[in-house]
């Protein structure tokens, strides 16, 4: 229990020192400390309690539902506060719709409703504990060094526009210069608090005010830079969540105010399970959409990376879009051949599918990670929607590597963007000579997402068994197709970073030592967290499907979850293991060889004058440099091709499907 | 699979297989000599190629290139051993397509244009085989119940007469794993449609003849996925099997010999259309099979 609520209040207390807080210096000892307390916390939590790991805990809600209120007020005043300022009426409304409800809920419903569980701890928590711990706590430290580059970069910006002249200019260019990194690192302590909330929170009341907060903290930095651009993005963030915060806030009601009144996670999931709550569930699933960026809601994810990348790293490994897809898991019991198991399969397989397949014809690094997070979160909300014990197994695995892997790729992106200045993919292209740690870990992180032996594939191919088990034979295709895509977009980006020319100089020296750590951190995660993937399985995740089964109602405990069996045999997983720790052995053995000078030219069909520049002699005998793009195949994937039509048509899956639950149970069926 | 199972793969295959694989690639260069009314050459010119390539001076462009094509080619004798072992057939395709993927890193590696050109297009390949190479192995799970190969031996019909559209579009999307025309857009042994060399342009020597020996390794292993769909519980399985393998890269050659390289818009579309209609057909006969006949 003390260390659940540590890990709720200390980040919160970090945040407030660091709104406080002006030096540097003073900053990011603040920083290091408390990402070390949470990361210890978190890991002896994990050690502690994996062996018992149910854990209940009931508190004396009276004063706290106040609190919880209070803080969702401060939300939506928040939002209603920008909203004002910068003329956004549609945030305002519905920051406006969102206060009279949670009043509503939080006085009128709550009150009466009696939790006997408030908050939690099981296997599936302890597992998002350690993702937002350290994968998280790796990126606020990898963010100490990257902000000092970001900042110097603003100052440079307002330092010449500054000699411009024009003082209109002048005085927005040093509103938008002004160092506002204390605010920014205090933002990122608040997010992680309210992942912290989200995890433990049995009382839905609770869980709510998490999943604001996450909506307000990520309005707040996608907005930081406060350019349009900025603002339009982060408005269209926290419109869209706030929709959802709508939907989850109405579900709320209704269960508090039926005839059986449940505002319980775990009754929940039971009832839900036995078909009742049909409608409910469904606006959660609605909201858990909007969270995790689902289709038709993925704009606003695309949009928030013109934030600091150290944001896009931390909402798209470790929180705010696995806030939704871990909700989606939890509530996987309730899913399955009815209609809220369809929509959440229908919208996840065509989000993974659309997005692999956009993915491809983008040259925008972080627009790339940003489709193939939607993707993968779309294959995860599939299996949620598949129900079976195999399918969440699968879930569950893929959030994991997709936190780590996401979470690498992100930042070495940002690394990478502030030495190149670009983050075009093409700008890459021989970076194993420029800059060969950073290549080396983008490729791990980029091998870890798609292929064998890493963790990923494995999960995927768990997700094909299940599929096939639980008499889903459609999906099978779109999971063939959409591991195609997926491959065609990696690999041609990895061939990419690569590419080896002689002649070019290193210029990774000057990476700061806070984005080396951060980056070896997430490095070594990924890595150990494929090697311990069969003990992770056994001691972990079956556990955990075996004591969600034993908790459900009898009709889903003698069906799907009846028998809770891993889809792949250990002796498989342990040969993907031997396999993953010899390549990265003869890799690292490689590395340093990697000096040494080839004493061949490339082949420029007999004109060439300068290998390491591919120049070449051209029919006039002038010098010409020969280049090589990737294909986009913008003709047959593009997203202008396909983006209206696939948002239309999801779109009609989700009303339809909200609809009908609310036909079905308004009928009493 | 057990360890001991695998071991035995290992040596069978890792010994066996170049043999066969040279001598295939050797006979086929005979059958298509004759269909182009040449003489062609003797049955183990590729051993001699390769022999010649491997006592070539070493010139790299730089140290990866050679390592990166070493590690294919281990990971495609794993793969196979994995297969001919009997052990689990997704284990064998995830390796395969990693193996495919460091050879398209290597081409890649060279930053040179016409190898880059040659890495897309092996990329476009990928893009078109990949998902019926997917589909197979959840098709297979789906008859025998399990992913291991040698479950096959147990059958009492062999998957040809419950998958036969599977089978179809594996045949279909072999053509563009085994580097035959008109699907040969990476790299062919048709010099008159070559662009340079395609994605081995960069390679020689040493590095040039591991190529080569993956690719007898690699013939062997895909023709044992065709095989594959003949073989069943019964003392003539293998031999079927072999024929029919045998028969399969015959028909390749047929093919190979009969079209001209097409562009990658038409082997995209082909492949996918196929592998959609294959796919979605044989999902309809499984249900039905499943739900009126059991």
């Amino acid at each position: 229990m003390t260390a659940v609520a540590f890990l709720i209040i200390a980040p919160l207390v970090a945040a407030l020192a660091l709104v406080v807080v002006r030096q540097d210096k003073a900053r990011s000892v603040v920083v290091v400390v408390a990402t070390l307390a949470l990361a210890v916390t978190a890991v002896y939590l994990a050690a502690t309690s994996i062996t018992t790991p149910i854990q209940s805990f009931n508190l004396d809600a009276e004063p706290l539902t106040y609190l919880v209120l209070a803080i969702d007020l401060a939300c939506s005043a928040y939002v209603i506060a920008r909203g004002v300022r910068l003329k956004n009426h549609l945030a305002v409304f519905l920051a406006g719709i969102q206060a009279v409800l949670v009043t509503l809920f939080e006085l009128a419903v709550a009150h009466h409703v009696a939790t006997a569980t408030d908050l939690y701890l099981d296997q599936l928590s302890i597992i998002m504990v350690l993702i937002i711990a350290l994968i998280g706590g790796g990126i606020c430290l990898y963010s100490l060094g990257y902000m000092r580059d970001f900042q110097a970069h603003l100052d440079h910006t307002a330092h010449k526009s500054s000699q411009g002249g024009d003082p209109a200019r002048l005085a927005e260019a040093r509103h938008r210069g002004r160092d506002r990194r204390g605010v920014f690192f205090a933002l990122m302590f608040v997010f992680m608090s309210a992942m912290y909330a989200i995890v433990f929170s049995n009382n839905l009341g609770w869980l709510l005010c998490g999943w604001e907060v996450t909506t307000v903290c990520s309005f707040a930095l996608i907005s930081y830079t406060r350019t349009p651009e900025a603002l339009t993005n982060a408005f269209r963030a926290v419109n869209i969540n706030l929709a959802g915060g709508l939907a989850f806030c109405l579900a709320l009601i209704l269960l508090g105010s039926s005839e059986t009144p449940i505002l319980e996670l775990d009754k929940l999931i039971f009832e839900g399970a036995d078909g009742m709550f049909m409608f409910p569930i469904a606006l959660l699933v609605f909201a858990c959409f909007t969270k995790s960026a689902q289709m038709p809601f993925q704009s606003w994810l695309l949009g928030a990376m013109v934030a600091p990348t150290p944001t896009s790293a931390l909402l798209h490994s470790s929180t705010m879009v696995k806030a939704g897809v871990f909700l989606l898991i939890k509530l996987s019991p309730t899913f399955g051949w009815d209609v809220n198991g369809m929509m959440v399969i229908f919208v996840g397989a065509l989000s993974f599918l659309y997005c692999s397949a956009v993915a491809i014809t983008q040259h925008n690094a972080k627009r790339v990670l940003a489709y193939s997070t939607i993707a993968n979160l779309g294959l995860i909300v599939c299996c949620a929607g598949i129900g079976s014990p195999e399918a969440v197994w699968a879930a569950i695995f893929l959030l994991i590597f997709h936190a780590a892997a996401k979470a690498l790729l992100f930042c070495c992106v940002g690394t990478a963007e502030h030495h190149l200045r670009s983050r075009d993919i093409e700008d890459m292209d021989n970076l194993f000579v420029r800059m060969p740690l950073l290549a080396t870990l983008m490729a791990l992180g980029m091998m870890a997402m798609f292929i064998a032996p890493f963790g990923m594939l494995i999960s995927k191919w768990a997700a094909l068994v299940s599929m096939i088990t639980s008499g889903h034979l459609e999906l099978l295709l779109v999971l063939a197709f959409g591991s195609a895509l997926t491959f065609m977009f990696w690999a041609k980006w990895l061939g990419k970073i690569l590419a080896m020319a002689q002649g070019q100089s290193n210029r990774e020296k000057t990476i700061h030592l806070s984005e080396r750590v951060g980056l070896g951190l997430m490095a070594t995660l990924l890595i150990l967290a494929t090697v311990a993937l069969p003990l992770l399985s056994s001691d972990v995740v079956v556990p955990y499907l075996q004591q969600v089964a034993s908790t459900l109602p009898l009709a889903q405990s003698n069906g799907p979850w009846g028998t809770v069996s891993t889809a792949l045999g250990f002796d498989n997983l342990l040969l993907m293991v031997i396999v993953l720790v010899a390549l990265l052995a003869v890799f690292a053995a490689r590395l340093p060889s990697r000096r040494q000078p080839g004493n061949d030219s490339v082949y420029l069909s007999g004109v060439g004058l300068d290998s390491s520049h591919r120049s070449f002699s051209d029919a006039l005998g002038h010098p010409r440099l020969a280049s090589q793009r990737n294909w986009y195949l913008k003709s047959l994937f593009g997203e202008k091709l396909w983006e209206r039509k696939g948002n239309v048509f999801v779109g009609l899956i989700l009303v339809v499907g909200i609809l009908a639950t609310f036909v079905l149970e308004a009928g009493g069926l | 699979m057990t360890a001991v199972s695998f071991a035995f793969g290992l040596v069978a295959f890792g010994l066996l297989a170049p043999v066969l694989g040279c001598l295939l690639t050797g006979a086929d260069r005979i059958i298509t000599a004759r269909l182009q009314g040449r003489v062609g050459p003797p049955l183990l010119q590729p051993l001699y190629d390769v022999l010649k390539l491997l006592a070539k001076e070493k010139r790299q462009l730089q140290p990866f290139q050679g390592f990166y094509i070493l590690l294919a080619l281990i990971l495609a004798i794993l793969a196979g051993a994995i297969f001919f072992a009997g052990g689990n057939l997704l284990v064998v395709v995830f390796l395969i397509s990693l193996s495919t993927l460091f050879f398209i890193i290597a081409a890649y590696s060279a930053r040179s244009p016409f190898a880059e050109l040659g890495a897309e297009r092996e990329i476009i390949q990928v893009l078109s085989y990949e998902p019926m190479i997917i589909l197979m192995p959840a098709f297979f799970f789906m008859v025998t119940g399990s992913f291991d190969v040698s479950r096959a031996l147990s059958l009492e019909l062999p998957p040809i007469t419950q998958i036969p559209l599977i089978f179809v579009g594996l045949l279909f999307v072999l053509t563009t794993k085994l580097r035959k025309s008109p699907f040969d857009l990476s790299f062919s042994h048709h010099a008159h449609q070559e662009l340079v060399k395609g994605i081995t342009t960069e390679m020689s020597g040493r590095t040039l003849a591991l190529v080569e020996i993956t690719h007898w390794y690699e013939t062997v292993l895909f023709l044992g996925y065709a095989a594959l769909f003949f073989v069943w519980g019964s003392p003539f399985a293998l031999v079927i099997g072999l024929l029919a393998a045998l028969a399969i890269y015959f028909l390749e050659i047929i093919i190979d010999n009969s079209f001209a390289r097409v562009k990658w818009q038409a082997m995209l579309g082909w492949s996918w259309l196929v592998t959609v209609f294959c796919a979605v057909f044989s999902v309809l006969s499984v249900l039905v099979v499943k739900n009126y006949f059991l």
